[in-house]
């Protein structure tokens, strides 16, 4: 099969002598779909005789209700509790004999677990996760002692960090009644009053072959690992899932502000405009794609432009970020996050990106800044396959958000061919105040400051 | 589930055997160019390659009072170059950075400065990245305002990391271990502020020379090829200069009364940041194998380490509990560290301290020795499965001077630990009444 690689490739000049496509995606990428549900990809990848066998539950903290946030993360914990033949702490063991890594992630969309092994050892992890997709069985004080491990996960990466602390009350004020607005670790008070049971209906309402998708890459047989898929998660009883309410959030009415004080030198902000994202079967809507190149145009590389006027020219900022993502389940935000340069404020640095905003949108971009763009989407394409592990989490976020992998080839190909007017056109449509939350961190000196300079 | 059980044991005796099947990419030797030497491994699956060039002009290298100097070195050096066709200024090297579909990074460590390339293979692209890059490493221009510029906002990210409670902890720690050995002195307010253009130019003038740089290259080119980009990157370097003095020895860490070892830092934080360690050993050691397996068993080993069991697993005390070796060309240092709720930190230390000095009197089970290794073994294709991977691996293979074909003897030196040597390094490296402590945070209860 052809690879969309080659055929884009023509828009760019300097990618025109390009002759690499020798194996197109389609051709190394098998899906298949187990009598119960399950969903199997497999991504073949012979350069070294490696794998990493993923697994995807479609369950996130946006599945999540309230007074139970957190959940979808503390299971994720308990996931390596024991089974009724594996006892607490044996997967991990298990993993560790036949040399693998693994770990696991949990998300506003889903949670994934991972092992990454030499290839003949693979069925043994297969054989594990198999096991745990089902067989769960941890007791209460496994429980107590790991919601206290949970907790000690959020004094460390949020109670203690100002700019999670920023991001958790930008995320609640963007969002009324989306679940987004809730953090993925779960609130203190949530995690505190967390029982052991509810981690258990959690893991019975969406731990079903028939909401997992099992991502497989590296040095693999498919028609061999499809035997061995099935013999494992194949047995697995299907079960009916939870109904998931749409939760859409209301149209935001104009802006919203938030403020944090937590001990910091430099005030941070937060500017957050609520924007579209890319919806399966929709992927011609130019919009998403637009969206994500006016990332890239404003924060992509260095000499990009918030970088070069911001930080380099005004001296306003000491160091700015931009980032949306059209891939998710949940509604995105197109999100600019500065920390000020030293003695200016917040109301500067807010001036300073309106402005650059505001000429952007009335004398839109450059060709070449455009160009520049789309050349490094496509030596991305080539740099990504260097890691297997890469890929996985490629195809598993994209299934996650409900579109197939088959659908990225289109999608950056599809990039390819945006304008710098339509890059224009949405930044005129949604940067604009009626869809934007700012939230700026205080910066408050710590009770017990240590001197500055001190060692 | 039995079956599981007995397919531990048949993956023990398995791995013995293991490393037949697939060859390892063998590391070519290039022409050695004005003084510096170059290594190779051809991948050719992917039209890509990474390069990196290391160069002996570390953090430790940083005149006193004046620490960061080395890494503004190095971290200028894409703000604007001298190049063939005249000045090229930041945004003009960003730019065709960006054009290029190329990356270049620059970072510095205790030891060396590294500069890493990863471009398309295509000749004309590749060759571009490679001018641009060589302009970079040997013509830097720092220019005064944007010298100005980087220090001021090196200067705010300083003040702001050192609200941090992990900062704070960590330039402490650094301090107490390495002493009046340079690295001990990590950058402040007041060294950064005292660094001049002409500090710049001069370090570089000093320690960018040919004869102090390393080229390592893995990916789609070939020998001449690679030769080519060495000659292309090294052209218009100086081969040597004058001669650079040599750095003291890094004493190892006293025998003290905990007293004197001991370090409290108050602040108002939820939670109490702990580190322990002390000096240790080089890359070239013998004794590293040991360590390395015997320090998978104490605290490296991920969710099954002795460390984790004790302080999370059992516990419920931290997320992340650690200890490590950092072994470098000089001797680098052992490193043990968690993050607990500010009331539990003296529990949580003696489980760390009763842990580590444990493992250090009796060493290893038998069982725990055999997993290890296992791991170990097992794992080491997932230390060399893609082109970042293998460059890491070269280049720390490089620049530590060890033997060419370390990564083909690599899981036969795991497979030769013993028992009996885990013990003796660990005795004979680490002591509980050399460590250095430092608590942070930690509130009484």
């Amino acid at each position: 099969m052809r690879s969309n690689l080659l055929r884009i490739s023509f828009l760019i000049l300097l990618f025109t002598q390009m002759s690499w496509a020798a194996s197109g995606d389609s051709a190394d990428t098998h899906e298949f779909t187990l009598n119960n549900g399950l969903k199997l990809i497999i991504r073949e990848d012979h350069r070294a005789p490696t794998v990493a066998h993923m697994v995807w539950y479609r369950a996130g903290s946006m599945d999540e209700v309230n007074g139970r946030t957190g959940v979808a993360h503390v299971l994720e914990h308990m996931m390596f509790k024991g089974t009724h033949q594996v006892k607490a702490g044996e997967f991990s063991r298990l993993v560790a004999a036949v040399g693998g890594r693994e770990n696991a992630f949990t998300s506003r969309d889903y949670t994934a677990y991972f092992q990454q092994v030499e290839k003949s050892k693979l069925d043994e992890v297969i054989r594990l996760e198999a096991d745990r997709m089902s067989n769960l069985n941890f007791d209460d004080a496994e429980f107590l002692k790991e919601i206290q491990v949970v907790m000690e996960e959020r004094r460390l990466r949020t109670e203690d960090n100002p700019g999670s602390l920023l991001n958790e009350s930008l995320m609640a004020t963007a969002y009324m009644s989306s679940p987004y607005r809730h953090p993925v670790i779960g609130w203190m008070n949530d995690l505190q009053n967390m029982k052991a049971a509810d981690a258990r209906d959690w893991y019975r309402s969406w731990y079903a072959p028939n909401n997992a998708t099992v991502v497989i890459s590296g040095d693999v047989d498919p028609r061999q690992i499809l035997a061995v898929v099935e013999k494992y998660y194949g047995a697995i009883a299907t079960h009916d899932l939870p109904v998931r309410k749409p939760q859409i959030e209301p149209p935001q009415k104009g802006v919203k502000q938030s403020q944090v004080k937590a001990p910091a030198d430099s005030a941070q902000l937060s500017m957050a405009w609520k924007v579209p994202r890319l919806e399966p079967g929709k992927l011609d809507d130019p919009e998403p794609y637009a969206l994500e190149l006016l990332t890239a145009v404003l924060d992509g590389y260095d000499n990009a432009r918030l970088n070069r006027k911001l930080v380099k020219q005004e001296k306003v900022i000491n160091d700015v970020g931009v980032s949306y993502d059209m891939i998710s389940r949940g509604p995105e935000l197109f999100l600019i996050s500065a920390s000020m340069a030293k003695g200016r404020t917040v109301a500067q640095a807010q001036a300073s990106i309106h402005k650059a905003l505001d000429e952007l949108k009335q004398k839109g971009i450059l060709e070449s800044e455009l160009k520049r763009i789309k050349v490094r989407i496509l030596s991305d394409q080539i740099y990504k396959r260097d890691s297997i592990f890469g890929q996985a989490m490629e195809i598993g976020t994209t299934e996650m958000a409900g579109f197939s992998w088959r659908d990225i080839d289109y999608i950056l190909e599809k990039m390819q061919s945006i304008t710098p007017e339509q890059v224009q056109a949405v930044a005129k449509k949604y940067l604009v105040d009626e869809g934007l939350t700012i939230a700026v961190l205080d910066p408050q000196t710590r009770k017990s400051e240590v001197s500055k300079g001190d060692r | 589930m039995n079956s599981l059980k007995k397919s531990i044991a048949v993956f023990f005796l398995a791995f013995g055997c293991f490393g037949v099947a697939h060859a390892i990419l063998p590391i070519e030797k290039l022409d050695s160019f004005k003084g510096a030497k170059g290594f190779l491994v051809q991948t050719k699956t992917l039209p890509m390659v990474d390069i990196e060039i290391s160069t002996d002009a570390g953090d430790r290298y940083d005149p006193v009072g004046k620490s960061g100097l080395a890494d503004m070195v190095a971290g200028l050096m894409n703000y604007g170059v001298k190049g063939d066709q005249g000045l090229l200024s930041e945004a003009q090297i960003a730019d065709e950075i960006a054009d290029l579909g190329a990356n270049i990074g620059l970072s510095v460590s205790g030891e060396r400065a590294i500069l890493r390339i990863r471009s398309l293979s295509r000749k004309d692209l590749r060759e571009r990245a490679v001018k641009l890059a060589a302009a970079m490493l040997s013509s830097p221009t720092y220019d005064v305002k944007i010298l100005q510029r980087e220090k001021q906002r090196t200067i705010t990210s300083l003040l702001e990391a050192e609200t941090k409670p992990e900062f704070v902890l960590e330039r402490r720690f650094t301090k107490s271990v390495y002493g009046d050995y340079p690295l001990g002195n990590t950058p402040t307010v007041k060294t950064i502020a005292a660094v001049s253009a002409n500090d710049l130019m001069q370090f570089h003038k000093q320690f960018y020379r040919s004869d102090r740089m390393i080229v390592s290259i893995v990916g789609d080119v070939d020998r001449v090829q690679a030769n080519e980009i060495m000659q292309t990157l090294l052209q218009k370097i100086p081969q040597s200069g004058a001669p650079i003095a040599k750095l003291p020895e890094l004493q190892r860490s006293p025998v003290e009364p905990l007293a004197q070892r001991e370090i409290q830092i108050p602040f108002d934080s939820q939670q109490a940041h702990i580190a322990m360690g002390m000096t240790a050993v080089t890359r070239s050691n013998p004794d590293y194998f040991p360590l390395l397996v015997g320090n998978y068993i104490l605290g490296g080993g991920g969710f099954v380490s002795r460390l984790m069991t004790e302080v999370r697993e059992k516990r419920g005390l931290a997320y992340s509990v650690f200890s490590y070796f950092a072994p470098g060309k000089d001797t680098g240092i052992f490193q043990a560290g968690l993050q607990t709720k500010g009331d539990q930190a003296t529990t949580a230390l003696e489980v760390m301290n009763s842990t580590i000095a444990r493992f250090i009197a009796d060493g290893p089970t038998p069982s725990e020795l055999i997993a290890a290794k296992s791991n170990l073994v097992n794992g080491y294709p997932l230390r060399i499965d893609n082109n970042r991977k293998l460059l890491d691996n070269v280049s720390s293979i490089a620049w530590n001077n060890l033997p060419l074909d370390t990564m083909e003897i690599w899981t036969k030196q795991v497979e030769a630990v013993t028992l009996e040597q885990v013990t003796a390094a660990f005795q004979k490296y680490l002591a509980m009444d050399r460590m250095r402590i430092v608590v942070l945070g930690a509130q009484n209860k």
